[in-house]
């Protein structure tokens, strides 16, 4: 065999050249044509575009090959968060949209409008005519050459300019924005800031830093040790300033009403006492009062200051809740507004309020949990080995993890209110579903090490049980059986544990990959089955017969029903994802979590230690398929009509990329996975053809995987798995076996 | 009887793909799942250039025709080993050299499936319905066996079929190649000891199951139509061959192809019965529980799996 030998250099220069044309193909409009089929590839290829994106190859390529002088520059301190607000600001300039009601709001149209309207304020068009470029290319090269030849005062020019031009993006937008009118859910100007105040912090860091390598773990950590909780408390103080100064709190057909406005206009109706309070002077002091509780407790590091502090939070959160029911309701009775209810027309000024004040009150109780001994914070099975200055290390963690977490479930709890309908459309029916569909497939994929491609299978099951026990298939089940959807949520569960059995039970023996072509032919099965329509049971490819009625809990006093709104059953699946977690949260350490991990790691070692490995795997098997049941339940009841389409083999093998993509085993990392490439094609939507969607979904799972490929957030174990822990690793050179040899899959 | 030659045509170019997962297999033990794509990217290769050589002449003739299918085969082939090579070097050996966990590669691979099949989708306007020119015409009668009419391209399809799994077959157990192959296969570390090329060995593997698999794409884009997401389900089908005759295992990989394609075809129509038994629209689910059963009979497939023990 002639030996085919090319300088590597050449070899990669050809290889990044060929990446950009490649690029330049998946970039662009769709061309092809069945009578011309070289019509897209030279419409991509042929044309003078091509030359940036081979430019864009070459540049990668220097990059690569002169990493050895550029790395000494790039380890210096300031350079990932100059990156980082570079990062952030090419997102909201071209990414992000600026103002909903244009069709195309994204910055370039709407500076466009904006500098072509003279009546609109000088500064306001200069911000968007000129001042942006000097803000996004300007200041990074400032604070580029700043670190590059280590000059303070350009460094701290750099961060001035970055605030001023920040500051001014968010005065701009609004100011055009409220110029044009309409109601606009963009936040680009909001994004545009951060990025902007990344960058002033990183040219701070740049003056300031003397250090040749920069540390920003050790920063992060000293930053989250100083005084537990604090950061949350700021946020939520700033957003709770934001709220009760600027956003809008009511907004009925177009107009904008902050809280004085909304105040004023409540003035002398029939208000209730309390919300009428609230808006005038209470709100105020709610926020100083649980801001002074929280504030103390930080500072002083005391639980039971924290603890009370938390109450106020809540207390005051509920309050605010009270009064955006009052003035919606209100508000829709005296016809004000085109909403006929309560939580029609509300701006985002109420719910920032309330975010505001949970983050402040998490604040404190992240200050009050920090007396536990760091030790207990690592519950679960991955406790990590301590080292070095252990006690603050594993305090940091602790605290940062808390803190994301608490600033998280605030996100989640208050945000969609204030999102527009399709995006509250699209968190409920793909994104928060495919995220309880991986939390259960991570117990099977993650923690027991069994690759199952027919996950969805269950989630059929779950659905078309839902829509049988409610009567919406052709064979009606006896009516003492006909049930309500959330009556229907054991019952499925109970099915699916039984499914689950029943596939595991004669297949689980089979090792990784004959497991997983079993699995698959099981999902294959359960959806040609369904659309087979054998016995007229399940309607065939038409799907449902009727639509799944929506559920209601009536307990006499109490009666909630849930409509066609997504919002209320967005609160129903965090209920639901909250309950699992928690479960799942104890199932980590227990007993069975630590066979799983046994399991996992080496089959034989762990029979031989006593586990039963047949019954393990199968409780792993049947608990991932009862979540996956649950979560057809949840997704039968509120999309009403379904079909076997819903169910196809293309989704199983997308819920295993959210859970590898998140971080194998890792409960956040299947949440972080699933939320970010279910929340990926709705934002693709805004950027490139429909089509192509899924093809750059395929790359950024691909590019993630080269580059990272123990996921987003990994379990720690799975970590140091990977990469060995120190001291263990070194002997064994990497690329010499074909593939480690002690996966369990 | 006409099932049984439907059958065999389909099994003999699942047989092919299976090829390739199954040689892949063997020397990562991982599942190739952009193979499907490397199937695909074959039928757009071959065509790319045969309709640019022959160009839509209509029926040509004999010595013409059987050029075009050579020249298919090989464009095909050559095609899906450039495809194989370079997914082998971007999606796989950039995680290998990280030590990366199998799902890992997994993902990747999949990443890879959809950016493959969605890029030739919007080279070539996601049409699902493209097809070669009638050079020849394939429906002709050949012969017939038992009443039952064996048509000019089925007999192409199986016999290059055959002829390549006979290649392969070759390769594998007589050329310094396919010892350096089954030496990985049996033991990567000990065979790197020995002085066998790992990372070029692995990359060759690629771009012989890349090359069947294109050929493959040619057969099929000529029996059937072909579009940029026709390579999912043969490339399940061969997939559930190749763990159906035992994964890693070369003559497994052929055996269960062909087997796998006569029974789903063979047995919902069952035609000895003289009515349709169960009707087609049930060959997937009889060709997925065949697969359970025999994998709960058997759990290595039917002839055990190791490339290096089998061939």
């Amino acid at each position: 065999m002639k030996k085919l030998s090319l300088p590597p250099v050449v070899g990669r220069l050809l290889a990044c050249l060929a990446g950009g044309v490649v690029l330049a193909m998946m970039v662009g409009t769709q061309q092809g044509s069945q009578q011309d089929y070289g019509l897209s590839f030279r419409e991509a290829v042929l044309d003078v575009r091509i030359v940036w994106f081979l430019l864009l190859g070459l540049l990668v390529f220097v990059v690569i090959t002169y990493k050895d002088l550029v790395t000494p520059y790039l380890q210096r301190p300031g350079v990932r968060p100059l990156v980082a607000g570079v990062l952030v600001l090419i997102a909201s300039f071209f990414l992000l949209t600026w103002y909903d009601p244009l069709s195309d709001g994204k910055f370039g149209a709407f500076a466009d409008a904006v500098t072509g309207t003279p009546q609109i304020a000088p500064l306001a068009r200069a911000f968007f005519g000129w001042l942006w470029l000097v803000g996004l290319i300007g200041v990074p090269v400032l604070i580029a050459v700043a670190i590059v030849l280590r000059v303070r005062v350009l460094a701290w020019v750099a961060a001035v300019v970055a605030v001023v031009v920040g500051v001014l993006a968010v005065v701009a937008d609004s100011t055009a924005g409220d110029f044009a009118g309409g109601i606009d859910h963009s936040f680009g100007s909001v994004v545009a800031l951060l990025g902007f105040l990344v960058l002033a912090f990183a040219a701070g860091v740049v003056a300031r830093s003397t250090k040749e390598v920069a540390t920003p773990t050790e920063f992060l950590e000293r930053v989250m040790a100083y005084r537990p909780g604090l950061p949350l408390v700021v946020v939520g103080l700033v957003l709770g300033l934001l709220s009760l100064t600027g956003a809008t709190w009511l907004a009925p057909t177009g107009d904008n009403l902050t809280l004085v406005d909304t105040s004023a206009l409540f003035e002398g109706s029939d208000l209730d006492g309390l919300s009428a309070a609230v808006l005038g002077w209470l709100a105020y002091v709610l926020l100083v009062v649980v801001l002074a509780a929280a504030g103390a407790a930080v500072w002083l590091r005391s639980k039971p200051l924290g603890l009370a502090a938390a109450g106020l939070a809540v207390v005051s959160v509920l309050l605010v809740l009270i009064t955006l029911h009052g003035i919606s309701s209100t508000a829709a009775e005296a016809g004000y507004g085109s909403g006929d209810g309560p939580w029609q027309n509300l701006g985002t000024g109420g719910w920032v309020l309330c975010i505001g004040l949970f983050l402040i009150g998490a604040g404190a109780v992240v200050a009050a949990l920090q007396d536990v001994l760091p030790a207990t914070a690592a519950v679960s099975s991955d406790a990590a080995p301590v080292t070095g200055s252990g006690r603050l290390h594993a305090a940091a963690r602790s605290t940062t993890g808390r803190s994301l977490a608490l600033f998280a479930v605030g996100l989640a709890l208050f945000y969609p209110p204030t999102a527009n309908q399709f995006w509250q459309q699209s968190l409920t029916t793909t994104i928060g579903v495919y995220v309880l569909l991986a939390v259960g497939l991570n117990v099977v994929i993650g923690w027991a090490g069994l690759l199952d491609l027919g996950f969805i299978a269950f989630y059929a099951i779950g659905s078309y049980t839902t829509a049988y026990l409610t009567g919406s298939l052709p064979v009606q089940p006896p009516s003492w059986l006909l049930l309500s959807p959330l009556w229907a949520i054991p019952v499925a569960i109970l099915i699916c544990l039984i499914a689950g059995v029943l596939l595991g039970a004669p297949t689980l023996r089979l090792r990784g990959d004959y497991l997983a072509i079993v699995t698959l032919g099981f999902g294959e099965i359960i959806r040609i089955v369904a659309v087979n329509n054998p016995g007229e049971f399940t309607n065939g490819p038409r799907g449902v017969a009727t639509p799944v009625p929506h559920p209601v809990i009536d307990l006499g006093f109490i009666r909630i029903e849930w409509g066609n709104s997504s919002l209320q059953y967005w609160y129903l699946l965090l209920i639901l994802l909250a309950i699992v977690l928690i479960f799942f949260y104890r199932l980590e350490g227990s007993r069975l979590g630590r066979s799983w991990a046994a399991v996992r790691e080496d089959e034989v070692a762990a029979q031989a230690t006593g586990v039963n490995t047949t019954r393990v795997k199968l409780l792993a098997f049947a608990i991932g398929a009862s979540t996956s049941g649950l979560a057809g339940v949840f997704f039968g009841s509120q999309v009403g009509y379904f079909n076997p389409q819903n169910f196809v083999l293309n989704n199983s093998i997308l819920i295993v990329a959210y859970v590898v993509f998140g971080g194998m085993g890792s409960l956040v990392g299947a949440i972080a996975g699933a939320a970010a490439l279910t929340w990926l094609p709705e934002f693709l939507r805004d950027q490139v053809p429909a089509e192509d969607r899924t093809m750059w979904i395929g790359a950024v799972l691909l590019v993630m995987m080269i580059f990272r490929p123990q996921g987003l957030i990994p379990a720690r174990r799975r970590k140091a798995e990977l990469t060995g822990l120190a001291g263990h690793d070194g002997s064994v050179r990497p690329g010499i076996q074909a593939v480690p040899a002690s996966e369990g899959t | 009887m006409n099932y049984l030659i439907l059958g065999l045509t389909r099994g003999s170019m699942y047989a092919l793909i299976a090829l390739g997962y199954t040689l892949v297999y063997g020397v990562l033990q991982l599942i190739n799942f952009a193979h499907s794509e490397v199937f695909m990217s074959g039928a757009f290769g071959s065509f790319l250039v045969v309709n640019l050589v022959v160009g839509d002449a209509g029926e040509v003739s004999g010595v013409v025709a059987f050029f075009v299918i050579v020249l298919g085969l090989l464009t095909g082939a050559l095609t899906g080993a450039i495809v194989a090579y370079t997914l082998e070097k971007v999606a796989y050996r950039p995680l290998r050299r990280r030590g990366a966990p199998k799902l890992a590669f997994l993902i990747s691979a999949i990443g890879a499936s959809f950016l493959l099949s969605q890029l030739a989708g919007k080279l070539f306007n996601r049409l699902t319905n493209n097809t070669f020119p009638d050079y020849f015409n394939g429906d002709a009668t050949l012969f017939t066996v038992f009443g039952a009419r064996v048509t000019l391209l089925q007999v192409i399809i199986v016999v290059s079929a055959l002829l390549l799994m006979l290649f392969l077959d070759r390769l594998v157990s007589g050329t310094k190649l396919g010892r350096g192959i089954r030496a990985v296969a049996e033991d990567a570390p000990t065979a790197a000891l020995m002085g066998v090329n790992i990372d070029r060995t692995i990359s060759r593997t690629f771009m012989i199951g890349g090359a069947l698999a294109g050929a493959a794409g040619f057969l099929f884009g000529t029996a059937f139509v072909f579009s940029n997401t026709m390579g999912f389900i043969p490339g399940i089908k061969a997939f559930a061959a190749a763990v159906l005759g035992g994964i890693g295992n070369i003559r497994g990989a052929m055996i269960g192809g062909l087997l796998l394609g006569v029974a789903e075809n063979l047995i919902p129509t069952a035609p000895w019965t003289g009515t349709a038994w169960i009707g087609i629209q049930w060959t997937d689910v009889v060709a997925f529980v065949i697969l359970i059963l025999i994998l709960v009979l058997r759990p290595t497939g039917i002839l055990g799996e190791r490339l290096g023990r089998a061939a």
